[in-house]
């Protein structure tokens, strides 16, 4: 897919989130996002899922610019899957209703339909024993991939992961990112916000580097690991890899 | 957690060695030189407080007096009316003087003196009712109020089964009933019909011949025979030396005079 | 030997979810109820109390309609009390600020004062303005109005405890802001309002005695005038403690239940 970012800003109170991004990234199939906490890389992930409205500049996926009014945000967020950190599930619903609700309420399907083909990505996911069970009773790792499993459910453009492990131990970290790797080589597109520059540089085929606010690298993963060109980038990778 | 436990625990058993404290030995209250006298003090102008809240009229000076006759010290209890002869009972009070009615019902309670004072039930009508009687009361469709334990409850208990009854806590309250209309009359003694009417001419009128005649007595502990006589005896000494003459001049001179020009009996 | 004891009457799970064995409750309970019957016994040693039970047994009749009404009465508050909590609630969260403010005055006005002088203004000067005569009718009206506002309050701490994470995921997963409202916070804040309203269920029926004040004829009352005409003042009360904590225990019970069954993690 392609992203193409002008002029982003967002302001918070007085404070710049993010200082006027502007990033073409032509086609690629997994985006990482690394950075520093308080970076502005959640807050860029938040603008691409449609969650924020930016100050100045424009957004465009697949040629497509995305109108920040309410109801075309509504329809953009109706036809992406976003994972976030942590409490994405509804506490009160059962992991299986967790993934029919948005099936039958916002895409139209059938209850009927929406339980057969909840129950069959749960069941490709090692997950249809969960089904009856709510969020409370599940561990943190089958909790974020029974809100994976939400998020492809209604056949998403593309999927956005804020930061999906950074909530979870590194026996279930690994059981999310296997899932995620999974989806990757199914052919999904991808866009994420991580901390596991391993990972990032597995999976991702391009890659940004977004701290103080702005795009301080980008490149194609395979690039920008081995030569990183910024010293805050080489400082970054440093500091991350050490342990 | 285990501490909270223990604390209570300790608060408990405090709590039950301080029980003995509190208990009151009944038999030596005859040999005590106060008499502990109960009244509900929102009768004027026979049971009230005046303007410095200390309480007055006509039943707190009687028992005044019987204290003094008596060589003991009197201490008023402030006590709801349907509370007396509870209290009487459970011995918190010695004696009620009270305006209270003596009837066969209550003298299976408590025992009581010679009348001292002859009154009877009436009525405080609502404007525009078109009553001229009890017996026109107890219709369907009527409202009438009484309040809680008076002898005016217990005729209507009796005695109205067709209309609705109202029991009310305080006699202000019942007469708001009737002056505020959603009572048609309120069932009282004579005394304190004829002053609510004087407070409130506009709105009710009152039937001020008495359709079942009552009268007032002391009352004390049942088989408390010693202390009967002796008010019996104060009574009729009160009486022989013009106290209660003096009393109706004080406290009742408006009345008296109403009455006289209306032509009822006054008797206290 | 202390560790015996010690085994008998204390608590000692290592968990929330392990119950006590049932030894040691039933002991527990035991000791406690021996304890409250030691106290009522000495008390009423002391009093030399005459005890006459006939004379109260002859209105078994009176005790009992007076406890329907109160029934009655404090069903039907309970139904207007919610109606009109959520109605301040939902005022107190709405942009329109004169409902706001308005929502905010009732409530404070209302738990800001007790209840009798509420039913006492309502009835002999609100009501009477009005032309309102049914005393059933206010008194009702003035108990929905008390539990009301507090009613208001736990739904609008419910709500707001429905977490910020819960309405982001419904935002994230494009549910439009009445449907987040109806599956996502609406069936939340039910779970998280029933204990409090159960609790709130046991205030109306034990308020509801004040309402005896202005003469309605609920089981209060009828317990009173029943002492009145038998100066049997213990035998009229203890069956009225009686009557009400029948009503009331059982809504305790279901409040605890309820507690039990919708306690997960948010």
């Amino acid at each position: 897919m392609r992203l193409d970012l002008c002029g982003l800003e967002k302001w918070y109170g007085s404070q710049a989130a993010l200082q006027g991004i502007t990033e073409t990234i032509a086609d690629f199939q997994a985006l990482a996002i690394i950075g520093p906490s308080g970076g502005g890389k959640t807050t860029l992930l938040r603008l691409i899922a449609g969650l924020e409205i930016p100050d100045r500049g424009t957004l465009a996926i697949d040629g497509e610019q995305l109108l920040f009014n309410r109801e075309a945000l509504l329809r953009h967020r109706q036809g992406i899957g976003m994972v976030f950190q942590a409490f994405n599930l509804f506490s009160h619903l059962t992991a299986l209703d967790n993934i029919t609700l948005p099936l039958e309420k916002v895409h139209g399907y059938s209850p009927a339909e929406a339980r057969v083909h909840a129950m069959d990505l749960l069941e490709r996911f090692q997950l249809s024993s969960h089904a009856a069970k709510k969020p409370a009773e599940l561990s943190g790792g089958q909790q974020q991939r029974v809100a994976i499993v939400r998020a492809i459910a209604i056949r998403p453009r593309f999927l956005l992961f804020d930061e999906p492990t950074s909530a979870l131990d590194p026996e279930m970290t690994a059981e999310v990112l296997e899932v995620i790797e999974e989806l990757r080589h199914e052919g999904r597109h991808l866009i994420m916000a991580t901390h596991h520059i391993g990972f990032a540089r597995q999976v991702a085929d391009y890659c940004l580097f977004v701290s103080g606010g702005a795009v301080t690298e980008a490149g194609p993963s395979s690039e920008l690991f081995r030569h990183p060109r910024t010293a805050a980038l080489q400082n970054f990778l440093a500091k991350v890899l050490k342990y | 957690m285990l501490r909270d436990r223990l604390q209570r625990c300790v608060l408990a058993l405090i709590l039950c060695c301080l029980l003995p404290g509190f208990s009151v030995d009944r038999a030596a209250a005859a040999e005590k030189d106060t008499l502990v006298v109960g009244m509900e003090l929102s009768y004027p102008p026979f049971e009230m407080t005046d303007t410095s809240g200390k309480p007055s009229g006509v039943s707190v000076d009687l028992a005044l007096e019987l204290g003094k006759s008596l060589g003991k010290k009197v201490v008023i209890e402030n006590t709801a009316f349907d509370g007396l002869i509870p209290a009487l009972k459970t011995g918190k009070i010695d004696l009620i003087i009270s305006s209270m009615t003596a009837t066969g019902e209550r003298a299976k309670s408590i025992d009581f003196s010679d009348p001292y004072l002859s009154t009877g039930l009436c009525l405080l009508v609502k404007k525009g009712a078109l009553v001229t009687g009890i017996k026109d009361l107890d219709r369907p469709g009527r409202t009438v109020a009484v309040k809680k334990g008076t002898t005016g409850h217990t005729f209507a208990a009796g005695n109205i089964r067709r209309a609705r009854l109202l029991v009310l806590d305080k006699e202000s309250a019942a007469v708001l009933e009737v002056v505020q209309g959603k009572a048609d009359a309120f069932i009282y003694d004579q005394m304190s019909v004829y002053q609510n009417w004087q407070r409130n001419r506009t709105t009710t009128t009152a039937l001020l011949v008495p359709f079942q005649k009552e009268s007032w007595a002391v009352g004390v502990r049942k088989g408390n025979d010693v202390l009967r006589m002796k008010v019996n005896a104060f009574l009729k000494e009160f009486r022989a030396k013009g106290g209660f003459e003096r009393l109706g001049d004080r406290y009742l001179k408006e009345q008296k005079e109403a009455f006289k020009r209306l032509g009822y009996p006054f008797y206290l | 030997m202390s560790s015996f004891f010690f085994k008998l009457l204390f608590d000692q799970r290592s968990g929330r979810d392990e119950t006590v064995p049932l030894l040691p409750l039933l002991l527990g309970w035991l000791l406690a109820l021996l304890l409250v019957a030691l106290v009522f016994t000495f008390a009423f040693q002391q009093l030399q109390y005459g005890w006459n039970w006939s004379a109260v047994l002859a209105y078994r009749l009176k005790f009992l309609q007076g406890w329907l009404m109160t029934v009655a009465i404090s069903a039907a508050a309970l139904c207007t009390s919610l109606i009109i909590g959520l109605t301040a609630a939902l005022a107190r969260r709405c942009p329109f600020l004169p409902a706001r403010s308005l929502g905010t005055l009732y409530v404070e006005l209302i738990r800001g004062t007790p209840l009798l002088v509420q039913i006492l203004i309502f009835f002999y000067v609100v009501a009477d303005a009005f032309g309102i005569t049914d005393r059933y009718l206010v008194g009702v009206l003035t108990l929905s109005l008390f539990s009301g506002a507090y009613i208001s309050e736990i739904i609008r701490s419910g709500i707001e405890s429905v977490g910020e994470s819960q309405l982001e995921s419904a935002r994230a997963i494009g549910l439009t802001g009445w449907q987040t409202y109806r599956y996502i916070v609406f069936p939340q804040v039910l779970r998280r309002l029933l204990p409090p309203l159960a609790g709130q269920f046991a205030s109306i029926i034990k308020d509801s005695s004040l309402l005896s004040i202005i003469a309605v004829s609920e089981f209060t009352l009828n317990a009173q005038e029943v002492n009145a005409f038998t100066y049997s003042t213990l035998e009229s009360y203890l069956p009225l403690a009686a009557g009400y904590l029948l009503l009331t225990l059982p809504v305790s019970l279901a409040s605890r239940a309820l507690e039990r069954k919708y306690r997960y993690a948010t």
